[in-house]
């Protein structure tokens, strides 16, 4: 026979359960005092757009150990959404953080935030002009934002003529005397000039499709990357390029083609300037003499993918990152100047850029 | 000799939205299974399902009744599923018939689809999905409306009003008589959506008069930029010539305003961004079913026309917005379904069924300046023709056994597919409980979709099919007695393989790119259970559950020495998941109480522990109280509905928050006319 009022008692039971497992709930934990040791290297993960995963690793080159996630640990909240780059600058870390639309500034030795600055299109490449002035270069925005980070404030814009915010694209910068110059990447073909005094655009040159890196060599002459867009692009395709430019007269010196379809980023120099580095599927170096491109590759993929590059600024080791599927932790690989691995160890998602401390 | 009904049994108090608290279902229990079902793994959403809460999505109606996993940010944002552990592109999705996945992205976004509007629903599960369509690797969810209304005028209007300043009205306006059934739907929902939450993923700084922090603390904050103005209009119009015809006409408009919330870890000005998708989409089916005693033919044409809308926008200074993406899709799609049955004896049952789907795209993602100065859009200009032929043959030579077998034939922009075979057994091994076997297998193919092969920049026209093979057995039963109780449960077992799975990754250009690398094995066991009870007179209880145990299993070649997603469960794809709900009601009284539960999903291909690695396990209830108060001259409906009951702080997307506890009171009135 059913019992009725059995069955209403378990059911009461089974609901007067279900609140205890409901309720329990995760947190993120503690803050964890960590510390950066020795001249090691930071590594910026972006993490997957979208899903705010970006992280921060530290890796000591003596010791050879890695931490990752230092950000989070030492403050108790998450990096952010698609973190770009990194620079360190009288003695703080500037992280910039894409589509979180924020700069954090850390402690680079402890990674405690000291101060943050906001109000960001897409933010992607902070340089320092001075103590009290810094650039900020953003995507989907035809302005640089200019900004005081001493005191941590917006305090004006730079934009771009002849470019639209749909469009907009500063990317990397780079400063000789008293002007820093930039290129524009993403669907733009120019490298600008920009006169530190006044904030002012006073020269542009145009190169290749999509100038995608920008560095200066020991002759202050400025070298750029052009990935020659894509097929279909309406923008144009065209065979990845190198550049050599005269910042002064802004003049094409050189123009160094290669193979149409090869995907190049990561344009390096190493520590003395005479050298030059990027990633074009392998890993290619040439001396800035040099009139034709390398025959060989320096460092071969073998099957990996790398999209990100620096070099020991006092040993000149050579740093690759490979993100792999681009959903599991990255991994980075460290070459001597003979080009022998030397290191290999584990980041975060999609390690996308290098800071020496 | 053919049992056809051993017993009738209530089972379902179908809670039908808020107007029919106390109608019931009668659930029949039959010894011969339909032929047209032989050895299909099959989870028929009923109407109590449908209408648990009126104004949920066949996004909330999978996520608590049916063991597939749903992928969303809260209310009315892209909600994608995973069926048996696969992608959201291998879940075909039919509407009356007619495929209504998105031809550029291949999924179905199930926040669109309201449950108001859906009669009947069920899911094919595995195999299942072949005999009505290709690339459904995961299964198939199979919806539509039923030509049926009472005699004469009838309205019925619904209010809701709920927290976050949520508003929802539905209307349904039906008239029929001895030829004509109309039906007249609409649906208009909006919401700013900004529930508050305790972000754990942010800090607040406490500054001194120097800008140095002197403290921190997770702020409480509010859900940004989600808010939705969803309007739905559905019309039917059914005509039948009482001589076995009936024509029919559906037609179903959309118009959906959202914006896109940002992560936990956005540190813009709410105020300065405007990041919306609005959609206008209309899908119109015209139909002519001939039937007679052993045969039926049906006949389809529609057409299908969505303009999708994305734009992000900047205020660069006070009242001046720039756009930083403007982007504009128009989907057009023509579509004619010829269907034939033919029944010439109890033992024998064919099928054919062929359908040609004409798409046309054109998307534009954004507007660049070439380097000759003129405007131009990135973007395609495509169209496909996608054709899908079948045959089958089910064959039931003693009452006690089936057996069934499929032939598919998809042909995408003139590139065919290998004849995609299904075969489907079943058998009664105890007819005093109703014991079933049934077992299926299949081979699958999922044609690329159009923006795999064309979105620019990225789009690869060299990919190759996804291939997919997959069988299933599974046992279900039946113990009822008539007029008090019922219990039926069953478990399947289930075994896929897919091949050159498509997966879009970044290129060192800034974009993504779609490529044929991932091979996946996924397996697992499909349990579920239904107890309904009619303890006294006018108690009805009904206990419904599902439990999914599913390893889906990353099976391909590394990619290099350090890749460490071999042998890893895919990401957004739970082990486990559970769901329960009971429904009470007495005379015109009625509670239900939701329950359901995932375990832990990994964010990461490699399954690291890391933080952000993984989303913790949640388990998350709702409850429901609702009373008819029948006047004379009308009925009034009136129900609280409570979701997340416990308050349960949870993701279901990583650094996206979903609300905690918030109510939602409906009033219902029914006219007599």
């Amino acid at each position: 026979m059913f019992n009725f009022s059995k069955l209403l008692k378990v059911t009461a039971a089974v609901l007067a359960m279900t609140p205890c497992v409901s309720s329990c709930s995760d947190d993120d934990g503690p803050k964890i005092n960590v510390e950066a040791t020795g001249d090691g290297i930071f590594v910026v993960n972006s993490g997957n757009f979208g899903y705010g995963n970006a992280s921060l690793s530290y890796y000591n080159p003596e010791t050879k150990m890695v931490t990752n996630n230092v950000f989070q640990t030492a403050n108790g909240q998450k990096l952010g959404d698609v973190a770009q780059s990194m620079k360190i600058h009288n003695g703080k870390g500037w992280v910039v953080v894409n589509n979180s639309h924020v700069i954090f500034a850390i402690d680079p030795v402890t990674y405690k935030e000291l101060g943050r600055i906001t109000d960001f299109t897409s933010p992607r490449n902070i340089h320092f002009v001075s103590d009290t002035k810094a650039y900020v270069t953003q995507l989907w925005d035809n302005r640089i934002v200019v900004i005081n980070p001493s005191k941590y404030e917006v305090t004006g814009y730079i934009t771009v003529p002849d470019m639209t915010m749909e469009n907009g694209s500063t990317e990397q910068m780079v400063q000789i005397g008293k002007y820093v110059y930039c290129n524009c990447w993403s669907y733009n073909n120019r490298i600008i000039k920009i006169d530190t005094t006044n904030d002012k655009i006073v020269g542009e040159l145009k190169v290749g499709i999509q100038p995608a890196c920008l560095v200066a060599d020991k002759n202050n002459k400025l070298w750029t990357l052009c990935d020659g867009g894509y097929e279909g692009s309406p923008y144009g395709y065209e065979a990845p390029s190198l550049y050599q430019i005269d910042p002064e007269k802004l003049t094409v010196m050189r123009r160094l083609e290669m193979t149409k379809g090869t995907s190049v980023s990561s344009l390096l120099t190493n520590s003395q300037r005479d050298e030059l580095y990027w990633c074009g599927g392998d890993v290619w170096r040439m001396n800035i003499s040099d009139t034709t491109l390398p025959a060989t590759s320096f460092i071969a993929a073998d099957n990996r993918w790398f999209n990100a590059m620096s070099i020991d600024p006092v040993r000149g080791d050579v740093y690759v990152a490979d993100a792999l599927d681009f959903t599991q932790t990255g991994v980075v690989y460290r070459y001597n100047k003979s080009g022998a691995k030397v290191d290999e160890f584990r980041v975060g998602i999609i390690p996308a850029g290098f800071c020496w401390k | 000799m053919c049992k056809r009904l051993i017993s009738s049994v209530l089972i379902c108090a179908a809670l039908s939205g808020v107007a029919q608290i106390n109608t019931l279902d009668e659930f029949v229990v039959t010894s011969r299974r339909p032929l047209k079902d032989i050895g299909l793994t099959k989870t028929v959403l009923g109407s109590a399902a449908l209408k648990d809460n009126i104004a949920s999505s066949l996004a909330d109606v999978l996520a608590f009744n049916s063991p597939i996993f749903v992928k969303n940010s809260g209310r009315a944002t892209l909600s994608t599923v995973a069926f048996r552990g696969t992608g959201p592109g291998h879940t075909q999705v039919t509407w009356n018939g007619m495929r209504i996945n998105n031809p550029m992205m291949g999924m179905t976004d199930f926040s669109t689809i309201p449950s108001y509007f859906v009669d009947a629903a069920s899911l094919l599960h595995g195999a299942g999905s072949v005999t009505e369509t290709g690339g459904g690797l995961g299964g198939l969810v199979r919806l539509g409306t039923i030509p049926d209304a009472a005699p004469g005028f009838n309205a019925q209007y619904i209010q809701g009003i709920g927290s976050f300043c949520t508003f929802d009205e539905f209307l349904r306006l039906t008239y029929a008589d001895d030829h004509w059934v109309s039906s007249t739907r609409a649906v208009y929902s909006s919401s700013p959506n900004e529930f508050s939450y305790i972000n754990h993923d942010k800090k607040e700084n406490i500054y001194d008069d120097n800008h140095n922090i002197i403290g921190q603390y997770h702020p409480k904050e509010k859900n940004r930029s989600g808010s939705f103005k969803d309007f739905q209009l559905l019309q039917e119009v059914y005509y039948n010539t009482g001589h076995g015809d009936r024509i029919g006409l559906n037609a179903w408009y959309i118009n959906s305003n959202r914006e896109l919330p940002v992560t936990t870890t956005d540190y813009g000005n709410q105020n300065a961004f405007d990041n919306r998708q609005r959609e206008q989409t209309v899908r119109a089916v015209a139909s002519w079913g001939h039937f007679r005693n052993t045969w039926r033919t049906s006949t389809k044409a529609g057409y299908m026309y969505t303009h999708m809308a994305y734009d992000y926008k900047r205020e660069t200074a006070p009242g001046i917005w720039a756009h930083m993406t403007h982007s504009r899709s128009r989907i057009n799609t023509a579509y004619v379904q010829a269907d034939g049955e033919y029944n010439p004896t109890e033992k024998w049952y064919f099928t054919a069924n062929a359908s040609v789907h004409r798409q046309w795209v054109h998307s534009v993602d954004r507007t660049v300046t070439t380097t000759d100065g003129d405007k131009a859009g990135v973007g395609y200009d495509r169209s496909r023709t996608e054709v899908s032929a079948s045959a089958s043959a089910k064959w039931q030579p003693t009452p006690r056994f089936g057996l069934s077998a499929v032939l598919r034939e998809d042909i995408y922009g003139g590139k065919y597919s290998p004849i995609i075979p299904a075969l489907f057994v079943d058998g009664i091994l105890c007819q005093r409980y109703n014991i079933v076997a049934r077992a299926s297998i299949s081979r699958n193919y999922r044609f690329p979709t159009l923006n795999d092969l064309y979105f620019l920049p990225g789009g690869n026209p060299d990919l190759k099919n996804e291939s997919g093979f997959t069988y299933d057995a599974g046992l279900s039963g039946i113990i009822a007695r008539a007029g008090t109780y019922s219990l039926d449960a069953g478990v399947t077992w289930f075994d896929s393989y897919i091949d050159n799975w498509i997966i879009w990754l970044p290129t060192t250009k800034g974009f993504f790119s779609p490529r044929n690398i991932k091979k996946v094995h996924s397996y697992g066991i499909e349990g579920k259970v239904n107890l309904g009870l009619k303890p006294a007179k006018d108690w009805f209880i009904n206990v419904h559950g599902t439990y999914s145990w599913t390893p889906s299993v990353n099976s391909g070649k590394a990619m290099s020495a350090a890749d460490m997603s071999i042998g890893k469960q895919l990401p957004y794809v739970p082990r486990h998941s559970a769901t329960l709900t009971g429904r009470l009601s007495w005379r015109t009284w009625s509670f239900m109480y939701q329950w359901c539960y995932y375990s832990k999903r990994y964010t990461m291909s490699s399954n690291e522990d890391a933080p952000g690695g993984s989303l913790p396990t949640y388990f998350i209830s709702n409850a429901s109280l609702g009373k008819t108060i029948s006047l004379r001259p009308l009925d009034l409906q009136l129900k609280l509905n409570v979701n997340n009951l416990f308050d349960r702080d949870y993701q279901t997307v990583l650094s996206h928050p979903m609300p905690g506890i918030n109510l939602e009171f409906f009033v219902g009135i029914t006219p007599h006319w």
